[in-house]
């Protein structure tokens, strides 16, 4: 099968005038069409600003993106990011958060409402159309940001701890609605988590990150069918491995 | 993957710095050469900076033509402004905590604060010259409003805008109503409290020099209204300087006390 | 999300009863025989006045024609000041070349107080309405232009980056976030603005005008005519207000989406 994105010797290296500080090490990454690939790992050195390169947001200092065969060198619509902070335009309402995307690309209106209304209902945000975003809860506000990237249909999806600002209830419950909303609708994505329940819960492969400057450690295929059980055997003896080998956070 | 030079703080600084006063050394040189080479406008209308800036030295010693000295006339101005000033802030602060702190007070002052509000201090220029007459008094209660109803505004806003979190960790903590006024509501405070203090330093300088146009005979804002009679834009400009540059100082003191009120929270 | 549509009713029965009280004493402190009573008239013969002025002429006009010229006034020098300053802010916040050649100057001519402009706005544009467009416009058009360049640098890049990442091209990015964005700041610096200019109109009124508001006052000062001037700083008061209440009107519709809900 044909890697949907394909990322070879990723580095990053930020200078400034107090000396270079280097955050990614050397990282290749390819994942496979409808696969969730889930980087974990502790803190906050490097994953997110992997994300932002993978993005086009931040240019690498050296390595290559391609998507579906194409080399990725800009932000665009091909490979969307799902964000912590969630980043919702905050002038406009869940409708003109989500149909962003095709707005700008010049969809025209009716097929653009459409398209837009499906996915906030897949998110099941139904009958919030009209709110802003100040209205709404923070798992709301997330079912936005993930909304708002499907709709524009990209090849790839990024998230970015997407659920790391939630209280430990709705956290869960987003976890399971990311599987639904994936089941239905299937997508490459490449998630980015520090919660070893979460990546286990979502993941198809888990690949295990260091500190800085920021590598693989250790691939991890998950073989456990889906939706998955926490207090599954296999599930608990992974979630034992896999914590074994992680890097104490700095 | 093209490199993008990351910005070095020190290459992008000096670059942005040297437009800066290229932009200002151009300004100049195009009013320079607009007026000393070109001659498009006349010595009565435009004067150049070069004349402006002989005339500012100049007036440090010549009385001539308004009867005092720069010196002297900015000294006015600032004894005018800053006794209605004072007042405005002594009244002003207090008022405005305790409106936005005890409800009372809220109800009763605030209709009629509101009332006030909208009028502009230099309005009551004449009322106050029919009271009290043409002299320091009028002037000083026309910026005593202007600088009050600044004051009043910020504290009030101060005062509301803490935390309803803060004040119930006093209240389980066993603070009285006033130990919580005195000890969490007007720190928080204090940041709007300054922010209020320098526009009524604003409100009140602008003011002076309107009242002082109107009715002074000393004073910055006299100073210029007489050149326009005379015909010396020069010292005009003169006059705006130097009330431009005393606002400037004043505006300055005030944010010194600041970082020295508030340095010790943060 | 609780609107409080509920009208405070003892707010308003002390408001109400703040008003009477005040109005009592003003008129006490001027009835027959006092000192105050022989310099200022009492509110009763102010809002007398006040009537007559609408239908009988003061000076030039009647009331409603000052009201008029010195609105006029405002609102001109008001919306040119607004769309240079936005102009102006969003342009330095914007983009650094031009906020490092604009900026200075502007730092430099930022300290000098409005009004002291008013003699020099004389001598350039004479006894007309020029000079007075002059005065406040530079009332106006150094609040608008502050706020509106803070907002334009204190847009969050992220969004930024979420506009691209959601296909936005670099030209689009300016319109559709950095200006959409500023929109709460520039409304701050419009209500500021429109406080000023109408204290400016009054102002240069006062100083050099042959009708309006301001000339009102003035004028009844030199007849000695109390009940004018009284009457004058009402309706400036009442305007005043009107346009605050206006330009808040028009901020809460259009940035509904940034008031912070209490929590």
């Amino acid at each position: 099968m044909s890697k949907v994105i394909e990322c070879k010797n990723i580095s990053k290296t930020f200078e400034s005038v107090n000396g270079d500080f280097q955050v990614i090490g050397d990282i290749s990454i390819e994942a496979d069409q409808n696969e969730i690939l889930v980087l974990f790992g502790p803190g906050q050195c490097g994953k997110t600003t992997l994300l932002k390169v993978i993005a086009g947001l931040e240019p690498a200092t050296s390595g290559t993106i391609h998507i579906n065969g194409k080399e990725k060198t800009k932000p665009g619509p091909e490979c969307g990011l799902v964000y912590q902070t969630t980043a919702l335009f905050p002038w406009l309402t869940t409708m003109g958060n989500v149909e962003y995307g095709p707005k700008v690309q010049g969809v025209p209106k009716k097929e653009r409402r459409a398209r837009a209304q499906k996915y906030i209902d897949l998110v099941g945000l139904t009958g919030f159309e009209k709110s802003y975003p100040i209205q709404l809860s923070g798992g709301m506000r997330q079912r936005v940001g993930i909304a708002r990237v499907y709709c524009n249909e990209p090849e790839v999806m990024l998230m970015d701890e997407p659920f790391g600002h939630l209280d430990a209830q709705t956290r869960y419950l987003m976890q399971e609605e990311l599987e639904r909303i994936w089941q239905t609708e299937k997508r490459t994505i490449i998630f980015v988590t520090n919660n070893i329940e979460e990546a286990l819960y979502l993941a198809d492969r888990v690949l295990v990150m260091t500190n800085c400057p920021a590598t693989i450690k250790k691939e991890f295929k998950i073989d456990l069918p889906r939706p998955r059980d926490y207090t599954d055997p296999e599930f608990l003896r992974l979630r034992q491995e896999i914590t074994s080998i992680v890097d104490p956070a700095e | 993957m093209k490199h993008k030079t990351l910005k070095h703080s020190g290459n992008k600084q000096w670059k942005y710095l040297i437009m800066s006063v290229c932009s200002i050394v151009t300004f100049l040189l195009v009013w320079e050469v607009c007026t000393d080479v070109l001659h498009l406008t006349t010595p009565t209308t435009l004067p150049s900076p070069v004349r402006v800036f002989s005339t500012f030295i100049d007036k440090f010693t010549n009385t001539k033509p308004d009867g005092a000295t720069l010196q002297v006339h900015t000294l006015e101005s600032m004894k005018v402004a800053l006794s209605g000033y004072f007042i405005g802030v002594v009244i002003g602060v207090p008022l405005g905590i305790a409106m936005a702190w005890f409800k009372p007070v809220d109800y009763f002052v605030t209709p009629l604060f509101d009332l006030l509000r909208p009028v502009p201090g230099i309005a009551w220029l004449p009322v106050m010259i029919v009271l009290f007459g043409i002299g320091l008094l009028s002037k000083a209660m026309v910026i005593f409003l202007s600088a009050f109803i600044a004051c009043v505004i910020n504290s009030y806003s101060g005062i509301k805008n803490t935390k309803p979190v803060h004040l119930w960790v006093g209240q389980t903590f066993g603070a009285s109503n006033l130990q919580l006024l005195f000890k969490i509501a007007i720190p928080t405070a204090l940041p709007m409290i300054f922010t209020g203090l320098k526009v009524a330093l604003g409100a009140s300088w602008n003011a002076l020099i309107a009242a002082e146009l109107l009715a002074a005979t000393k004073g910055l804002g006299f100073m210029i209204n007489q050149a326009r009679g005379i015909y010396r834009p020069d010292v005009i400009l003169v006059g705006m300087i130097a009330v431009g540059i005393t606002g400037a100082i004043l505006g300055a003191v005030i944010d010194a006390l600041q970082k020295v009120f508030i340095k010790r929270r943060r | 999300m609780k609107k409080r549509k509920k009208i405070n009713g003892v707010r308003v029965g002390i408001g109400a009863a703040a008003i009477c009280s005040f109005l009592c004493l003003w008129a006490f402190a001027t009835r027959e025989g006092t000192t105050l009573g022989i310099l200022m008239p009492g509110p009763v013969e102010v809002f007398t006045h006040l009537v007559e002025t609408t239908y009988t002429k003061v000076g030039p006009l009647t009331i409603w024609g000052h009201m008029f010229n010195s609105l006029r006034r405002v609102l001109v020098g008001f919306t040119i000041a607004s769309c240079c300053g936005i102009l102006l802010g969003l342009a330095m916040g914007w983009n650094r070349t031009l906020e490092a050649i604009f900026r200075p100057i502007f730092e430099l001519l930022r300290p000098i107080p409005p009004l002291a402009w008013i003699s020099l706005a004389i001598v350039w544009f004479g006894l007309g309405e020029g000079g007075k467009y002059f005065i406040i416009f530079v009332s106006g058009f150094s609040n608008v232009t502050i706020n509106v360049y803070t907002g334009a640098k204190s847009v969050d890049p992220e969004l930024i980056g979420a506009a691209k990442m959601l296909g936005c091209s670099e030209r689009r990015i300016f319109p559709s976030i950095v200006i959409r964005s500023s929109v709460p700041y520039i409304f701050t610096g419009l209500q500021i603005a429109i406080s000023s200019s109408w204290a400016a109109v009054v102002a240069a009124e006062m100083v050099r005008s042959t009708n309006g508001i301001g000339w009102m006052i003035t004028a009844g000062q030199s007849v000695g005519n109390m009940e004018q001037i009284m009457v004058g700083i009402i309706v400036i008061g009442v305007i005043g207000f009107l346009l605050s209440t206006f330009m808040r009107g028009v901020e809460s519709k259009l940035c509904a989406w940034s008031r912070v809900q209490d929590s």
